[in-house]
C-alpha cells in the first residue's frame, strides 16, 4: 500500500511541475512598447504611423483628410450644407450651424487631431531617442523625426485655427492615471511658438524632394509653405513673405529662391486626378489609392457622386446656388468644382442631376473606378497645401507688406486665374479691393478644400457673419461660431479646460 | 499490490481500448431475470441510485430513475437482498418467488439526503450552504439546438434571453444579474468537472459576418444528464476569480450498472414565423412618395390612377420566410457492470432557419467510461467530439458597431419593385438600390458559413488512499477548430462594386486543464467534515487567420480558391496565450447534519492581468440549519417535513479581459507612400500594471421548506451583490491621444429575490401531476463609474444617436432620448410650444418634450426612458401523467423590460427609396388631420423617442409536450424495453404587446450596455415537431 502512495505522490508531482505554468505574458501577435524603437525599420515605421493618422480613422469614420476636417471647415462655411438625405443630426448641425459643445463631429476632429499628434509625440521622442548608429544613411533620423514634427505642426496648426487656444501635449502619457493627464488650455502664442519650432525643425532637416517609394512623405517645401501660412495667420506678412521665396520658384518673382520645381498643372482638373498625384502644382498632399490593399483609408468626399439614381443624394452639398454662381462663365475651375450630369457606362446614357441642390460637388469624384459609384475605392489625394495656395497667399502677403498691390502680386494672382482661363486681374486696385479680390480667387480656386471657413474666420467676426449669414441655411451663425467649442467630455474629464467665450 | 502499480501506469491510450471491454463479461446461461423496485416506505417514493446486492454474490446493481433495479443472474429465490442508500438504514429482504419486489426502505428523508453536485465535488443535500438550484428532467427533455436554452424559465434567477432566432445563435445567460458593465456576464460552464469559458469570440475570425455563433450549441443538449446551477458566493467562491457570474456544472449521461440498453430518440418538425411586420404596400407606398413630394415642394411622382394600379406590389418580407424543417436523431447504448459504466452516442441535428440560406447542423459523438479498477482505484474517461455548421444571415461584422443586415435591407425593398421577373428569375432592375442587384438573391447567394469542430476529452483518476480520503488527478483538453467562409458574388449588392469578394478564416483554440486534488471525509461521532484541497492549472491558446481577397471573374470556386481573384486584401493572423493558475480549498463541517458550515476559497494567478496584480483571493463563508430536524420542530410542526435556514457571504471575481490587456502594445496602421502601401506601427493603449479582477462581494440568506412530506417544497433567496474594481474603458480626455484606458474602476450593485416552488399536486396510481414555479426579481444599478465620469455614452453607429446611456444611478442598458406627446397642432405653434431647435417644424411634426423650465428642446431635454432589464421573470411547468399519457407544458416570461425598437425607428422614417412601417398609413396629412404618425418629410433624423422605448414584457407557452408510453407488453411486442411516442409545440403562443418579431430580440447580444436594441433580428419561429424514443 505504502509504495502505492508514493508511486501515486510521484505521479502527482510530476503532473504539478509540468503544470507549474508562468503567469508572465509574452505576446506572440503583439508588439509591445519595450520591443519597440531598436531598429531603423521602426523609426520608420513610427513615423508613417503618423501620417496614418491624415487618411484613415481607427474606428472607420472619416479620416481628418477623408470628410471629417471638412465637416468644420467648409459644410460650416458659406460653401457648402449637409446632403438632404444626411440623417445625422451632429453633421446637420454643422452646416446649420447649430452645433454645440457635445457635438459629436467636433469631438471627432479634436480627437483624430490628438490622436495624430499623440503618434507624432511618440515618435519624435522615440526615434531621436534611437542610437545614431541605428541608421543606415545619415540625415535620415533627422529626417523621419522632421516628417513627424512637420505633421504635428499641421495637426496643432488646424487646432489652434478651429479651437483657440488648446492643451499643448508634446509627449506620449506614461501613466493611466487621469489626474496626471489633466492640463490646461495652452496659450495660443505659445502653440504657435510650438507649431513654428517644429516646422523651423524641419525645413533644416527634411529634403526637398523624395523618389520612388517615398514620394508623398512631407518635404522642407511643403514646411516652407506651412510656416508661411503660419506666418500669415499671425499676421507677420515680413516672415511670410521670406518663407514663400523659398517655395516660389528661382526666377519666377523676385527674390525667389525656391529649388522644388513648383508650378500649375496647365489643366486645373490635373490637381484632382489620381494620373498627376504628388505633381508639380502638390506641395504636400494626403495619399489615397485605388484597391491599395488597405481597409481603413477612405476618401469620403468621393461620395459625392453615390449613385446613378437621381432620388439619391450625395454626401455633401453646394449651400446653394450661390456657390456654383461665383464663377463667370469661362472659367475652367467650374466644370472641375461641380457637376450636373454623369455618364453612365453601363447604359451608355448620360444621367442629368437637376434638382434645388444641383449641381453637386465633383472634385473628389474618382471617375477611374468602375462601377463608378464605387467610390469607396477612390484613389484622389487630398491637397492640403497647392502651389496655387502658394501663389494666392504671396499676393496677399505682399499687398498687406506693401500697403496696396505691387506688380509681383498681381502677378502671382494672375498666375492662378490665367491657368483658369479668366481675365487678369483690374489693375489698379486700393489694398483693400485687392484684398477681396484674393480671397474671392481663393474661394473659388479651394472649393471643398478645407480653407473657406479659415479665410472667412480670418476676415474678422463682421465678414465671417456677412458671409454665413447670405445663405439661408446658415442664418443661426453668431459671433461666437468664430471659434469652435472646445468638446463637451473633455471638459467634463478635464476641469482645468475651460469653454471658450460664447459656448 | 502489483496490479494496482500497473493500472497507475495506464496510459490514457489504453484506457481508449479499453473502452471497448465494455460489457464484456455479461451473457451467462440459464440466467433468470429478477427485478423489483426500491422505494421509500413511508411515502413510496423511488429511491434511484439504491444499491441492491445479492447476498453472498457479487452481484450487486443499482436502482434506476423509478427505483427498479434488475438482475439476469444464476441465482435462484430465495434470495437476500442487502438494500443500502444513503441516508437509509442499509436492509436484508428475503424474497422468496421471481414476482417483482417492493424493497422498502425506511429512515430518510430523500430530499435531504439527495447528493448534489457542487464545485468539485458532490455534497449531501442536508449539508449545503449554498443557493444551489437543480434543472428539472422537463426542461431538459425539452428539443432544443443548444442547452443555454433549456434553462429559460427553469431555475429561479437565471434568465435566458434566445437574442436571436438564427439557428445555431448565441443566447444571453444572467445568472442574478450582470455584474460586469464591460466584460462578459457570461456564467462558468463546467461540464464533466471540465471548466469552460464560453468565448463566443473563440469560434468567430471575423471572415463572416452578422451574428455571432453560439460555441455552446457545438454540445449535444440530449447528451446532459443533469445540470446545477450554483448561485451564491458559499457555492461559487471555490470558482474564483471566474465565479462571479455563477456556474452552470453540467454532468453528462452515463451507463447504469446491471443492463445494456441500446436507444433511439428522434423527432422531426416544422417550423413558422411567429409574426410579420406590418409594412406598406405598393399604392400605400406610393401615396408616401406623394407626400414627401409635396413636403419637397416638388411635384407628385404618381398620379391617382397609377397608385390605384399598383395595388398590393411586392411583399419582399413573406417572399423572405419559409417553412423551415428542424430534425435531430439521436443513437446511444449505454450500460455497466460491477466495475464499469459507458455510454456511447451519436446525434444528428439539422435545423433550417426561417430565412433562405441560413441553419445549423451538428453531428456529434461521445464516449463516456468509468471502471473501478481496483476497490480504491477509478478511472473516468468522457470524450466528446462534435462538428458544426452554421450557415448565417449576412450583415454586419460581429460586434461591430454598424447595424445592418441583410434581412433589414430586404425589410426595406421598396414594393413597387417585382421580386422576380415574369421567368421566375430574381429581378436585378431596381431604381431604388445604389446596385443592380436583389435584396432575396443577396440572401440566397451569399455563402456565410462557419464550420466548427470541438473535442472534449477529460480523463480522471481517482484513489482512495484511505476510507474516507481520495486523490483524484485530471486531465482534459478543449479543443475548437473553426472555419469560416465568406462569398459575395458579383451579383450580391456587396459583391457587385468589387466584382465578387471571398474571405475565408479560421480559428483554433485549444484550452487543456489539469487539476489535482484531495478529498478527506472523515465523521467524528456527530460531527461530519468533508475537506477539499487542490491545485489546478488552465491553458488557453488560440491561433486565427483571415485572407480576403475581391474581384472574381467568376463564381466557380469562390472562396475556396482566393487565388482566382485578381486582388488580394491584406491578410491578418493573431495568436493569444494565457494561463490561470489556482490553489483552492474548501472545508465543510456538520454537526448532527443539522447545523452546517462551509468555508471555502480559492487563490488564482491569472496571466491576462496586470503585473502587479496576478494573483487573486476569493474567501466565503455560508452557514445553514436544518431546523425541521430539531426535536421540538418535529413535536410542533409535524406538517413541515423541512425547514432549511441559510447565509452565506463571500467575495468572487470576473477576469475575463482578453490577454495583453495591461501592456502597452502596439499595433500596425497603413499609409501610401509612391501609390505602395507602408506600414506604420503605433501604440493603441497606454499600459496599465495595476489591473486586475473585478470582485463581485455576495450576501445571500434563503430558506427551504418543505410540507406534506415535502410534497410541497419551497426555496426562497434574498441576495446583495457588489461588484467594485469594475474592469471599465474609462475615459481618458481626448487630448492624451486615447479615447480610454482599461482601469479598475466604478461599482455596480445588484440585489434581489428569488422564489421556486414544486407541488406534487397529484399523486394517485393512474393520475399524476406536479408543477413548478419560479420567480425572481433583479434591481441592478450603477453606483460609480470613476472619477469625473457620471455618464458615457455606448459608441453608436456613425450618423446615428446612442439610444442608450451608462449613467450612474441607472441600471445598465438603460435607454435615453426624448418624451414625445403627440403631433404640433397649429395652437401649438401659435402658443409657441418648445420646438426642437436646429430642425425646422410645423404642423403634422413631433411634439417633443422640453423639460420644465425649458423653452427649447435640445439634447439637454433627453432623459431617461426605462430599462431593459426586467422588473421580474418567471417560469411555471406542469406535468400530467395519466395511464401511458404525459403531458407537460413550461411557460415563461418576462415582465418590465422595454426595447428600443430600432427597426421601426427605421421604417418609420419616410424616404423615397426605401419601404416603411405600415404605421405611416395613418400618418398626419392635410386630409388626415387625426393622423398619429408625424407627416412624411424626406429622410427626417430619426430622434430616439419614447414611442420607440417599447414594453416586451411576454408570457410564452415554450413548450407544450403531449407523450404516450406504450405499455411493457406493446413494447416487448417489437422486442424493446420501453417506447414513447410524443408530439410537441416550441413557442405556441407568446402573448406580448411588443410590436417586433420578438419580446426577447437583443442585437448586440454581447453587449451589456447596448442590450435592448431590437435592430433587423432574426424572425422567430414557431415549431410543431413529433418525436419518438425507443429503448432495446
Amino acid at each position: 500500500m505504502r509504495d502505492v502512495l508514493v508511486n501515486y505522490i510521484a505521479f502527482g508531482a510530476v503532473v504539478t511541475m509540468v503544470a507549474c505554468n508562468k503567469l508572465v505574458e509574452n505576446p506572440a501577435s503583439t508588439i509591445t512598447a519595450t520591443q519597440f524603437y531598436k531598429t531603423q525599420s521602426d523609426a520608420v515605421a513610427a513615423v508613417d504611423a503618423v501620417y496614418t493618422t491624415l487618411n484613415s480613422d481607427p474606428a472607420s469614420d472619416f479620416p481628418i483628410y477623408g470628410r471629417e476636417l471638412n465637416l468644420m471647415t467648409d459644410n460650416a462655411s458659406d460653401n457648402q450644407n449637409f446632403s438632404p438625405s444626411n440623417t445625422n443630426p451632429d453633421v446637420r448641425a454643422m452646416s446649420t450651424i447649430t452645433y454645440v459643445s457635445s457635438n459629436g463631429r467636433i469631438l471627432k476632429n479634436w480627437q483624430q487631431h490628438y490622436y495624430g499628434i499623440n503618434r507624432a509625440n511618440i515618435a519624435i521622442d522615440g526615434v531621436s531617442a534611437m542610437a545614431v548608429t541605428a541608421f543606415s544613411s545619415t540625415g535620415l533620423q533627422g529626417r523621419l523625426v522632421g516628417e513627424a514634427r512637420f505633421i504635428r505642426a499641421l495637426l496643432y496648426f488646424n487646432l489652434v485655427r478651429l479651437f483657440g487656444p488648446v492643451p499643448l501635449i508634446l509627449h506620449n502619457p506614461s501613466s493611466v492615471d487621469i489626474t496626471t493627464l489633466q492640463v490646461a488650455r495652452a496659450p495660443r502664442d505659445s502653440v504657435y511658438a510650438q507649431i513654428i519650432a517644429d516646422l523651423s525643425f524641419a525645413v533644416g532637416a527634411l529634403p526637398g524632394s523624395y523618389s520612388g517609394a517615398d514620394v508623398g512623405r512631407a518635404t522642407s517645401g511643403a514646411a516652407h509653405a506651412l510656416l508661411a501660412k503660419v506666418y500669415i495667420y499671425r499676421r507677420d506678412w515680413a516672415d511670410a513673405s521670406s518663407e514663400l521665396l523659398k517655395v516660389l520658384t528661382a526666377g519666377t518673382f523676385a527674390g525667389a529662391t525656391g529649388t522644388y520645381g513648383y508650378g500649375l498643372f496647365p489643366n486645373y482638373g490635373d490637381a484632382f486626378a489620381k494620373a498627376s498625384k504628388n505633381g508639380i502644382e502638390h506641395v504636400f498632399s494626403v495619399q489615397f489609392v485605388t484597391s491599395g490593399g488597405e481597409t481603413g483609408a477612405t476618401q469620403w468626399l468621393s461620395y459625392s457622386f453615390t449613385s446613378f439614381n437621381t432620388g439619391t443624394y450625395p454626401i455633401d452639398i453646394p449651400s446653394d446656388s450661390s456657390v456654383s454662381q461665383i464663377f463667370s462663365g469661362g472659367d475652367t475651375r467650374k466644370a472641375v468644382t461641380f457637376y450636373t450630369s454623369v455618364y453612365n457606362a453601363a447604359t451608355g446614357g448620360t444621367v442629368v442631376f437637376d434638382n434645388p441642390y444641383t449641381p453637386y460637388l465633383n472634385k473628389f469624384v474618382d471617375y477611374t473606378v468602375s462601377p463608378l459609384n464605387n467610390q469607396t475605392t477612390s484613389g484622389i489625394d487630398y491637397p492640403v497645401i497647392r502651389y496655387a495656395d502658394v501663389l494666392l497667399s504671396y499676393a496677399e502677403v505682399l499687398n498687406e507688406l506693401n500697403g496696396g498691390p505691387t506688380a509681383d502680386a498681381y502677378k502671382a494672382i494672375d498666375l492662378v486665374r490665367e491657368r483658369a482661363h479668366v481675365a487678369d486681374l483690374t489693375l489698379g486696385l486700393s489694398q483693400s479691393d485687392f484684398r477681396d479680390s484674393v480671397f474671392l480667387e481663393r474661394r473659388k480656386e479651394f472649393v471643398q478644400e478645407g480653407q473657406q471657413w479659415f479665410d472667412l474666420v480670418r476676415q474678422g467676426v463682421d465678414v465671417y457673419l456677412a458671409a454665413q449669414h447670405k445663405i439661408a441655411a446658415h442664418a443661426a451663425a453668431a459671433a461666437k461660431d468664430t471659434l469652435f467649442p472646445i468638446p463637451l467630455t473633455e471638459i467634463q474629464l478635464d476641469p482645468l479646460l475651460t469653454q471658450n467665450a460664447g459656448w | 499490490m502489483k496490479f494496482e502499480q500497473r493500472r497507475v501506469r495506464l496510459t490514457v491510450l489504453t484506457l481508449l481500448l479499453a473502452v471497448l471491454w465494455a460489457g464484456h463479461g455479461q451473457a451467462q446461461t440459464k440466467n433468470v431475470e429478477l427485478t423489483g423496485r426500491v422505494v421509500d416506505e413511508k411515502t413510496g417514493d423511488p429511491l434511484p441510485g439504491a444499491v441492491v446486492h445479492i447476498k453472498g454474490t457479487t452481484h450487486e446493481v443499482a436502482a434506476d430513475n423509478n427505483g427498479a433495479y434488475r438482475f439476469l443472474t444464476g441465482q435462484r429465490p430465495p434470495v437476500v437482498y442487502v438494500v443500502s442508500y444513503v441516508g437509509y438504514k442499509t436492509r436484508e429482504i428475503q424474497v422468496d418467488n421471481y414476482e417483482p419486489a417492493e424493497l422498502k426502505l425506511t429512515g430518510g428523508n430523500a430530499q435531504l439526503n439527495d447528493v448534489v453536485v457542487v464545485g468539485y465535488g458532490t455534497q449531501r443535500r442536508s449539508d449545503v450552504t449554498g443557493a444551489v438550484a437543480g434543472v428539472s428532467k422537463t426542461a431538459l427533455s425539452q428539443p432544443a439546438a443548444s442547452f443555454d436554452n433549456l434553462l429559460q424559465g427553469a431555475v429561479s434567477g437565471v434568465s435566458v434571453t434566445q437574442s436571436s432566432s438564427q439557428p445555431g445563435s448565441t443566447a444571453g445567460i444572467r445568472i442574478r444579474g450582470g455584474n460586469s458593465i464591460s466584460f462578459s456576464n457570461d456564467p462558468l460552464y463546467v461540464i464533466d468537472g471540465f471548466i469552460v469559458y464560453n468565448n463566443n469570440t473563440l469560434v468567430n475570425s471575423g471572415a463572416t459576418t452578422g451574428a455571432g455563433v453560439n460555441a455552446l450549441a457545438t454540445i449535444n443538449p440530449s447528451d446532459i444528464e443533469s445540470i446545477e446551477i450554483l448561485k451564491d458566493a458559499s457555492a461559487t467562491a471555490i470558482y474564483g476569480s471566474h465565479g462571479a457570474n455563477g456556474v452552470v456544472i453540467i454532468t453528462t449521461r452515463r451507463g447504469k450498472k446491471g443492463t445494456d440498453e441500446v436507444n433511439y430518440s428522434g423527432y422531426y418538425g416544422d417550423q413558422r414565423a411567429i409574426r410579420k411586420l406590418s409594412l406598406l404596400n405598393a399604392s400605400q407606398w406610393a401615396s408616401l412618395v406623394n407626400d414627401i413630394n409635396v413636403s419637397d415642394g416638388v411635384a407628385k411622382t404618381y398620379s391617382d390612377s397609377a397608385i390605384r394600379a399598383f395595388g398590393a406590389g411586392s411583399d419582399w418580407q413573406s417572399a423572405g420566410i419559409r417553412h423551415a424543417g428542424v430534425q435531430n436523431h439521436e443513437l446511444s447504448i449505454s450500460g455497466g457492470d460491477e466495475k464499469s459504466k459507458y455510454l456511447v452516442s451519436g446525434n444528428y441535428f439539422d435545423q433550417h432557419g426561417l430565412l433562405f440560406n441560413s441553419g445549423y447542423k451538428r453531428y456529434s459523438g461521445r464516449v463516456n467510461y468509468e471502471r473501478n479498477v481496483s476497490d480504491a482505484f477509478r478511472i473516468n474517461l468522457n470524450i466528446f467530439g462534435s462538428h458544426s455548421v452554421e450557415n448565417s444571415l449576412i450583415g454586419s461584422a460581429y460586434g461591430s458597431v454598424q447595424q445592418s443586415n441583410a434581412w433589414s435591407t430586404l425589410l426595406g425593398s421598396v414594393p413597387v419593385v417585382p421580386i422576380r421577373t415574369a421567368s421566375g428569375a430574381f429581378n436585378d432592375v431596381n431604381q431604388y438600390l445604389t446596385t443592380p442587384t436583389n435584396p432575396l438573391q443577396d440572401i440566397e447567394q451569399t455563402t456565410n458559413a462557419s464550420n466548427i469542430n470541438r473535442l472534449l476529452g477529460n480523463f480522471s483518476a481517482e484513489y482512495k488512499l484511505l476510507p474516507g480520503l481520495a486523490l483524484k488527478a485530471s486531465l482534459g483538453v478543449d479543443q475548437l477548430g473553426t472555419k469560416q467562409n465568406l462569398y459575395e458574388p458579383s451579383t450580391t449588392a456587396a459583391g457587385y462594386a468589387v466584382s465578387g469578394y471571398g474571405s475565408v478564416g479560421s480559428v483554433n483554440a485549444t484550452s487543456w486543464l489539469n487539476e489535482n486534488t484531495v478529498t478527506w471525509t472523515p465523521t467524528f461521532g456527530d460531527n461530519f467534515f468533508n475537506v477539499l484541497a487542490g491545485y489546478t492549472t488552465q491553458v488557453s491558446d488560440d491561433q486565427e487567420a483571415v485572407a480576403s481577397a475581391e474581384k472574381f471573374p467568376n463564381d466557380l470556386t469562390s472562396f475556396n480558391d482566393l487565388s482566382v481573384a485578381s486582388t488580394p486584401l491584406l491578410p491578418s493572423s493573431g495568436a493569444h496565450h494565457s494561463v490561470i493558475n489556482s490553489f483552492l480549498g474548501r472545508v465543510s463541517y456538520s454537526f448532527q447534519h443539522k447545523y452546517n458550515v462551509t468555508i471555502s476559497g480559492r487563490a488564482d494567478g491569472s496571466s491576462v492581468l496586470g503585473a502587479n496584480h496576478k494573483w487573486g483571493y476569493f474567501p466565503s463563508i455560508g452557514l445553514s440549519w436544518n431546523a425541521s430536524q430539531e426535536d421540538f420542530f418535529r413535536d410542533r410542526l409535524p406538517l413541515v417535513s423541512n425547514l432549511k435556514l441559510r447565509v452565506s457571504a463571500g467575495q468572487t471575481g470576473n477576469s475575463g479581459v482578453p490577454p495583453y490587456s495591461s501592456l502597452a502594445t502596439l499595433a500596425p496602421t497603413n499609409y501610401y507612400f509612391g501609390g505602395t502601401l507602408v506600414t506604420g506601427i503605433a501604440p493603441t493603449q497606454i499600459a496599465n500594471p495595476n489591473l486586475k479582477w473585478e470582485t463581485t462581494t455576495q450576501y445571500d440568506a434563503g430558506v427551504d421548506v418543505g410540507v406534506f412530506k415535502n410534497r410541497v417544497s419551497f426555496t426562497f433567496d434574498a441576495y446583495y451583490k457588489k461588484t467594485t474594481d469594475l474592469l471599465l474603458n474609462v475615459p481618458l480626455p481626448a487630448f492624451s491621444g486615447y479615447t480610454s484606458a482599461l482601469e479598475n474602476v466604478g461599482s455596480v450593485r445588484n440585489a434581489g429575490i428569488e422564489a421556486g416552488l414544486n407541488v406534487d399536486v397529484v399523486r394517485a396510481r393512474s393520475f399524476s401531476w406536479k408543477t413548478a414555479a419560479v420567480w425572481a426579481a433583479n434591481r441592478n444599478k450603477i453606483l460609480d463609474l470613476g472619477p469625473g465620469v457620471s455618464y458615457y455614452y455606448p459608441s453608436a453607429p456613425i450618423g446615428q444617436q446612442s439610444p442608450v446611456i451608462v449613467q450612474v444611478g441607472l441600471p445598465v442598458g438603460a435607454f435615453y432620448g426624448y418624451s414625445t406627446d403627440g403631433l404640433l397642432t397649429a395652437a401649438d405653434l401659435a402658443k409657441g410650444v418648445p420646438l426642437l431647435t436646429g430642425v425646422p417644424q410645423q404642423v403634422g411634426d413631433q411634439r417633443y418634450v422640453a423639460l420644465t423650465g425649458h423653452t427649447s428642446v435640445t439634447t439637454a431635454d433627453k432623459h431617461y426612458l426605462g430599462s431593459s432589464q426586467p422588473k421580474f421573470i418567471w417560469g411555471w411547468t406542469n406535468n400530467f401523467s395519466w395511464r401511458g399519457f404525459d403531458l407537460s407544458a413550461v411557460i415563461q416570461g418576462s415582465y418590465g423590460n422595454k426595447l428600443f425598437n430600432q427597426l421601426e425607428q427605421q421604417l418609420e422614417k419616410p424616404t423615397l427609396s426605401l419601404n416603411a412601417s405600415g404605421a405611416l398609413v395613418n400618418r398626419w396629412s392635410v386630409s388626415n388631420p387625426f393622423g398619429v404618425v408625424p407627416r412624411a418629410t424626406n429622410s427626417p433624423v430619426p430622434q430616439v423617442i419614447d414611442r420607440w422605448i417599447q414594453d416586451a414584457s411576454y408570457a410564452r407557452l415554450k413548450n407544450l409536450t403531449l407523450g404516450y408510453t406504450f405499455s411493457r407488453g406493446s413494447a416487448a411486442r417489437i422486442r424493446a424495453k420501453q417506447l414513447r411516442v410524443y408530439v410537441s409545440a416550441q413557442n405556441w403562443v407568446t402573448v406580448t404587446s411588443y410590436k417586433g418579431y420578438n419580446p426577447e430580440a437583443n442585437f448586440f447580444d454581447n453587449d451589456n450596455t447596448r442590450a435592448g436594441i431590437d435592430y433587423g433580428i432574426y424572425p422567430a419561429a414557431r415549431t410543431i415537431l413529433g418525436g419518438l424514443t425507443i429503448t432495446f
